[in-house]
């Protein structure tokens, strides 16, 4: 196994938030919606698919009544397994249901500064360093970047930011804030000029994407940059972001419906523009402080309907990556740890295939370098609980409890020898003496990770990109900044 | 020969650095038929292994594992070797005399051991006590091996006091050596306290012997 990339895997029983009748509820609640309400598509091209599908559309309002029967019928055509390839093949992961990953999630806006501790104006310079930052983690498997860079033309940040991270991170790619369909054929042509073509895309999809649903019942613009990912065979990752009692109702059923309704009517529209393409489910919603009217990602009822959005996508089949490691702390804290650890242990628990937020703060619009490595930390501490673990002969070794006997001790024996590298390791976490820790300037965990994001930026280099294709890259950016519509 | 003996010391040594007890109990063997004096072949052999290994966990590039485990190797192959230091009245060349316990009421002995190990390693002569060890038995070990310094170890607050009681009779007894403390419930003010030195862990504590003997840097 590559020292730097190393898949979660699932071993133990898979926790269900809902009874299956109460999933089952879901999703007829939610088929009622579509077929009765509608959803509004924005989407020109969504209402012509749906239209032609049998859908019963409005071309004044855009609002599009769809049939239970389509949406069942589309959910059926998503392609299984999914397969999430990457520049280094080595990295290539197939979303199979028993394996777990990791991947960044957008968009800061600020970043903590490694060196002055300060906060400020996000640049591209950071996509390039978290990213290179992910290359070297194992359990990080996607990267996706962290921050919009303030220092490129704004209307062509997302392919300055692909650039960046292809120079840096040789693992799978997901861009989380292309809205426009014109940025996602340049970013398209990015990945197939990596990967050799666009035949050879559809097989390896170096790329993913994404892709915001607006709450209530919104299909938006950003449903023509999915439709051409999904003709190109890349995933679309279908996006629910209900904030519960403001775009979702005060319950977290209602806002696990809503979000339900407006994924799998996005999926339809997909399935439509191309039959049997790769999708995946995804949810990020969030709580409001009901004292302030502040939005939360992270309050008890937003992991509540994560965990309802991950079993509903495995009664749908398909892979779901979850919007969570959230927090509203402003800095690498315990109140960070507490509820990062909750919304993504909750997630993995009910068995998401992907999860994203490592290394933002302040509900995703912080970058710190520091909390990305925490971050990781725990997800390796989670991973080593999602293994669960085997009861047989090599595991319970009779022979050996019977040989130490009462009082002795296992610490010599062949058989601890044997298997004590399968046990989690720290790398930020202190585990040392009170004596050598304030010996050694009395270190915190942020602390450790700080030295430890230092010491990456300094040492790891990822495998580079050709002369001749950084080159060709670079022409498609400059024919982007010309070619993506801005003002 | 001498290439024979070399080799012979090389197996000893790799036997309990590589972690492959086999190795090095043949070795043993070895090195009886050959005629190796039994002292040599631990001085120049099995504890050049354990030294090695005790230099690697104290930068972290081995585990504690590994440690005990290579321990447990150079003892079984000290065991073989033993019966021909008997004959030959041979002893190992020491750097100090140790008196080592973990102290009456408590049997927690992991840490105590890795001392044990590392002070071994280090060429000291070490009288472990065991657990749950009655603190008269510190003072009559101390008496008759000549100790050099002591060493008492304490994981539950309910234990510390009876390192106290441990000072007490040795310095009531007339024995001057000094008593290093340690284990989990025990802090540097404790040790400072009662009269003894405290170690925080089994490198701390190799060095820390060394020093208090007039033997290390």
């Amino acid at each position: 196994m590559d020292a730097k990339f190393r898949p979660g895997k699932f071993g133990m029983k898979r926790f269900e938030v809902m009874e299956r009748k109460d999933a089952d509820a879901v999703h007829l609640k939610s088929l009622q919606l579509l077929e009765r309400m509608g959803i509004k598509v924005v989407s020109e091209e969504g209402r012509r698919l749906l239209k032609a599908a049998g859908a019963e559309v409005d071309e004044k309002t855009h609002v599009c009544k769809i049939p239970g029967h389509l949406v069942e019928e589309s959910m059926r055509k998503c392609k299984r397994p999914v397969k999430m390839a990457a520049r280094n093949p080595a990295y290539d992961f197939v979303l199979d249901g028993e394996h777990c990953y990791a991947c960044t999630d957008g968009v800061g806006l600020a970043t903590i500064d490694l060196e002055t501790g300060e906060r400020r104006p996000s640049a591209l310079k950071d996509v390039a360093d978290s990213a290179r930052i992910v290359d070297s983690l194992p359990m990080m498997h996607m990267y996706n970047p962290l921050v919009t860079p303030l220092d490129v033309p704004k209307h062509a940040h997302t392919v300055h930011e692909y650039l960046a991270a292809l120079e840096n991170c040789e693992k799978h790619f997901t861009t989380g804030s292309t809205y426009q369909k014109e940025e996602a054929v340049y970013e398209i042509k990015m990945a197939s000029a990596v990967v050799g073509g666009e035949e050879e895309l559809r097989k390896r999809p170096i790329i993913s994407s994404l892709t915001c649903t607006t709450s209530p019942m919104v299909l938006g613009m950003t449903t023509d940059a999915a439709i051409e990912f999904s003709r190109a065979g890349c995933p679309p990752l279908l996006m629910a972001m209900p904030l519960i009692g403001a775009t979702a109702p005060m319950t977290v059923a209602g806002a696990v419906v809503l979000g339900n309704a407006q994924v799998i009517a996005l999926a339809t529209v997909l399935q439509l523009a191309a039959p049997g393409s790769p999708l995946c489910y995804s949810s990020e919603p969030m709580a409001m402080d009901v004292q302030s009217g502040l939005f939360e990602g992270l309050f008890p009822a937003a992991d509540m309907v994560r965990a309802a959005h991950v079993q509903m996508a495995k009664r749908y089949g398909i892979p779901i990556f979850i919007g969570g490691w959230g927090t509203c702390s402003k800095a690498p804290d315990v109140q960070a740890g507490y509820e990062k650890a909750f919304s993504a242990f909750i997630a993995y628990l009910s068995g998401a295939d992907m999860t994203s937020g490592p290394g933002l703060l302040e509900n995703w619009t912080v970058l710190s370098f520091e909390q990305l490595l925490i971050d990781h930390e725990m997800f390796t501490m989670m991973a080593d609980m999602l293994k669960g673990f085997p009861v047989d002969d090599l595991s319970v070794p009779m022979d050996v409890i019977m040989e130490v006997g009462h009082e002795g001790h296992y610490m010599g024996k062949k058989h601890t020898l044997d298997h004590f590298r399968e046990m989690w390791q720290p790398v930020v976490t202190d585990g040392r003496t009170y004596k050598e820790w304030k010996a050694s300037g009395s270190k915190s965990a942020v602390d450790h990770a700080r030295d430890r994001a230092k010491d990456i930026l300094k040492t790891h280099v990822p495998g580079p990109l050709s002369e001749d294709l950084r080159k060709e890259l670079r022409a498609i950016v400059s024919e982007a900044e010309g070619g993506i519509p801005h003002k | 020969m001498t290439s024979d003996k070399d080799a012979i010391l090389a197996e000893l040594e790799n036997g309990v650095k590589g972690l492959q007890q086999e190795i090095a109990v043949e070795a043993a063997r070895k090195a009886l038929a050959a005629g190796m004096n039994p002292v040599e072949a631990i001085e120049n052999g099995l504890a050049k292994g354990i030294r090695e290994v005790g230099e690697k966990f104290a930068k972290k590039e081995m585990f504690v594992v590994e440690l005990i485990y290579a321990a447990e190797i150079m003892s079984s192959a000290i065991q073989v070797l033993e019966p021909e230091m008997k004959r030959l009245s041979s002893q190992r060349n020491v750097v100090g005399r140790m008196v080592l316990g973990t102290v009456a009421g408590d049997i927690h002995d992991i840490g105590k051991n890795l001392v044990r190990i590392m002070l071994e390693a280090s060429g000291f002569e070490v009288r472990d006590l065991g657990k749950d060890a009655p603190t008269e038995g510190f003072v009559s070990a101390a008496k008759e091996m000549g100790a050099d310094v002591l060493g008492a170890s304490s994981l539950m607050t309910t234990t510390v006091d009876v390192q106290k009681e441990v000072v007490d009779a040795l310095r009531s007894a007339g024995i001057k050596a000094p008593l290093m403390v340690g284990g989990a419930a025990v802090t540097e003010e404790w040790a400072k306290e009662i009269g003894a030195h405290y170690s925080s862990d089994a490198n701390n504590a190799t060095v820390m012997a060394k020093q208090l003997i007039g033997k290390g840097g």
